[in-house]
């Protein structure tokens, strides 16, 4: 009891700091040649910020194979481009609906979107909280 | 203990004097034999550069002098005729001594042409340098580029004391005996062979530290023209050895190859050596002829290559466990494709430079053959690839280019732009079947493909010349046919298919001495080497890659992720 006690006080402390606000994290791999459209296309529905990084991996499609001098190589870690944004609930769904359609192409390698709920968020310049930081 | 010991003492004494005698017997007979090579006598070395060039180097465009020297030989049949011949021109001088003025001068500024067009094309075959670096450079892993940059660098700067030290006087000590380079002067002071005499000769022995004999303006250009030619040699082998030897070892073979290695088959060929005078002693042709060293450079180096590379043995993972090539592909096509293009251009003083003259007109149709071997042999290796894997590979496109020049460089002065485009198809074909050949069957693991490039292009080009020269250009070459070759008036150099077999013959005896020198010495001196203290890095090194546990740096320092401390 004294234990459940302690996290739910802690967790409505952290609710109280927040004021209530709900927010979502949207990870998104991409196809490196899309980023360009996807930004577009993010930007133009009022997206204000994001995080970009090169990463390498694979799916399902487990890479491919290519000669070089005459002798075979697998490339099994394809390049891709992750893109990260943190945004107010109320927006969540209508950026996921526009970067997928973005970053589609309709072949295998387009990549996947996953959204999670995010409980703070803090701007370090001035201490801002919950989707002031934004 | 002691009674011992003292019985052990006396009893090495004798042994010692022994010892001691033999070493001032052995240091007698060094002085003796080496006395020579130290005199001043004969030719004065001109150091300034004001004595050389002269009425007897002004020349007419065939290369006739209008001087005449007093004929010595009374005996000899036509003794009547020079003797004549003499006379008549003693007594135009006499009647012209303003003209005898003139000639001086306008053989000056003949030579003056000769230096200017001998030193720049050196400077180009220099700049090569640059050109090898980034090719091998891009070609190898990331992890290994800051290591292949040191070897190219390290190579310039160690293979050139070698040959500053012995090398230079080894290769051409002896190069007024039989092949005096005219066209500089003459280098009447490089006159004395170490090993073997006459037209058997096998070691140069003058102008060791390019001093006494050497310190001379003639033999400074020579000096500094072939300086470059070995340091080609010298990093020839970074493509086949890289990404796996430790840096001492590389400093010992760039020792070998600047002092040994090199400048003994440049001496046979180049140096008046016993191999370019077959044609004097064994009646072979015009003896074993190489233009511009396809042979006496590249194969070589590409050879030695190969030794190396079979004492070090392959990269860790580069052969699977059932014999099957794995790839590691290059990392920068940008360093490889602009590295090979500054090789193509460095090329245009190896090449036509190799005339050691600008007054020696054949400069312009060597540089065209040059170009035109290289192009067909990109061309061949590209639409090789394309027609064999189903994409031309870039790498191969390069190395199809070089394979062109290096098969060029032989014949390029002797053959016609026909002749030459073959060769450059010939050389892609060589060098793709080569890079495959050394994959699937030798085993041999050369990371840039410098054995077949360089070791496999440089016999077709030797072989080539055997082949193709046509007969117009190298009348008199080697001393051979200068008033008429196979009955025919001006005729030079001429191969297989314009009716000269026994040159054929001579260039197949070259290459084939060319390879077994190059592969055996090095694989003898380094297998030695090996196994007192082997040659390779750590497995562990080998898989972190050499950059910072062999120099202590990263090609790319900005690649890792590292703490900096305030």
């Amino acid at each position: 009891m004294e234990k459940h006690a302690a996290w739910r006080d802690f967790y409505h402390g952290l609710q109280a700091v927040d004021n209530g606000y709900h927010m979502k994290k949207i990870e998104a791999i991409i196809q490196p040649h899309k980023l360009a459209e996807v930004k577009e296309a993010l930007i133009g529905i009022g997206v204000e910020g994001m995080t970009i990084s090169e990463v390498r991996g694979h799916g399902r499609q487990k890479g491919h194979t290519e000669m070089y001098r005459g002798a075979e190589y697998t490339v099994d870690l394809l390049p891709k481009v992750k893109i990260e944004m943190f945004v107010a609930d109320s927006r969540a769904e209508q950026i996921v609906e526009v970067l997928s359609a973005a970053a589609r192409s309709g072949k295998i390698g387009d990549g996947k979107i996953f959204v999670s709920s995010v409980e703070v968020a803090v701007r370090i310049r001035n201490g801002d909280r919950g989707e002031n930081a934004l | 203990m002691k009674v011992q010991k003292r019985t052990g003492r006396s009893r090495r004494q004798p042994l010692g004097k022994a010892f001691r005698r033999g070493l001032a017997l052995a240091a007698g007979i060094l002085a003796v034999w080496l006395m020579p090579c130290m005199g001043q006598e004969g030719p004065k070395p001109d150091p300034a550069g004001i004595a050389t060039g002269d009425k007897t180097t002004a020349v007419d465009a065939g290369g006739n002098a209008f001087v005449v020297t007093e004929p010595t030989d009374k005996t000899a049949p036509d003794y009547a005729q020079k003797k004549k011949d003499f006379d008549d021109y003693q007594s135009q001088a006499t009647k012209e001594p303003l003209a005898i003025k003139l000639a001086d001068s306008v053989g000056h500024v003949r030579l003056a042409t000769n230096f200017a067009w001998t030193l720049n094309t050196g400077y180009l075959v220099l700049f090569m340098q640059a050109g090898f670096a980034l090719l091998t450079c891009g070609l190898v892993r990331k992890k290994n580029a800051g290591h292949l940059m040191m070897l190219n660098f390290a190579a310039y700067v160690f293979a050139f004391i070698a040959y500053y030290a012995v090398g230079y006087a080894f290769q051409f000590g002896a190069v007024a005996v039989n092949a005096a380079p005219t066209n500089l002067g003459g280098t009447p002071t490089l006159n004395h062979f170490l090993l073997g005499h006459g037209l058997w000769g096998f070691l140069g022995g003058k102008a060791f530290f390019m001093a006494g004999p050497g310190y001379d303006a003639g033999s400074n250009v020579l000096a500094l023209f072939e300086v470059v030619f070995m340091e080609t040699a010298g990093y020839i082998i970074v493509g086949s050895i890289c990404e796996r030897i430790t840096f001492w070892s590389f400093l010992l073979c760039e020792l070998f190859i600047g002092a040994i290695l090199y400048p003994v088959f440049g001496c046979w060929v180049w140096g008046g050596g016993w191999m370019s005078q077959l044609g004097n002693t064994l009646g072979l042709g015009h003896g074993y002829v190489d233009f511009a060293g396809s042979t006496v450079v590249h194969a070589v180096g590409g050879f030695c290559a190969m030794a190396l590379s079979v004492v070090l043995g392959p990269r860790l993972g580069k052969f699977g466990p059932n014999g099957k090539p794995r790839a590691f592909p290059a990392h920068n096509l940008v360093y490889v494709v602009i590295g090979t293009f500054v090789l193509l251009y460095g090329w245009m003083g190896f090449n036509p430079g190799s005339t050691l003259g600008a007054t020696d007109l054949r400069i312009s149709v060597v540089a065209i053959n040059t170009n035109l071997a290289a192009i067909a042999g990109s061309a061949t290796a590209m639409l090789f690839w394309y027609w064999k894997f189903g994409k031309p590979d870039i790498t191969m496109a390069c190395n199809g280019m070089l394979a062109g020049l290096v098969a060029i460089t032989a014949p390029c002065a002797f053959v016609g732009p026909t002749s030459a485009f073959v060769i450059g198809i010939l050389a892609g074909l060589v060098v793709c079947l080569g890079v495959l050949f050394n994959d699937h069957v030798t085993k041999i693991d050369d990371p840039c493909g410098a054995i077949s490039v360089h070791g496999f292009c440089g016999l077709l080009g030797g072989i080539s010349l055997g082949l193709f020269a046509d007969g117009t250009y190298g009348a008199g070459w080697n001393g051979v046919g200068a008033t008429s070759y196979l009955g025919q008036a001006g005729r030079g150099v001429t191969g297989l298919l314009y009716g000269d077999t026994k040159q054929f013959l001579v260039q197949l005896m070259g290459a084939a001495i060319c390879a077994t020198w190059a592969f055996g010495a090095t694989f003898i001196v380094f297998k030695a080497v090996n196994a007192v203290k082997s040659m390779r890095v750590s497995k562990e090194v080998e898989q972190e890659g050499l950059d910072v546990p062999e120099f202590g740096l990263l090609g790319y320092p900005e690649d890792a992720i590292h703490a900096t401390e305030a």
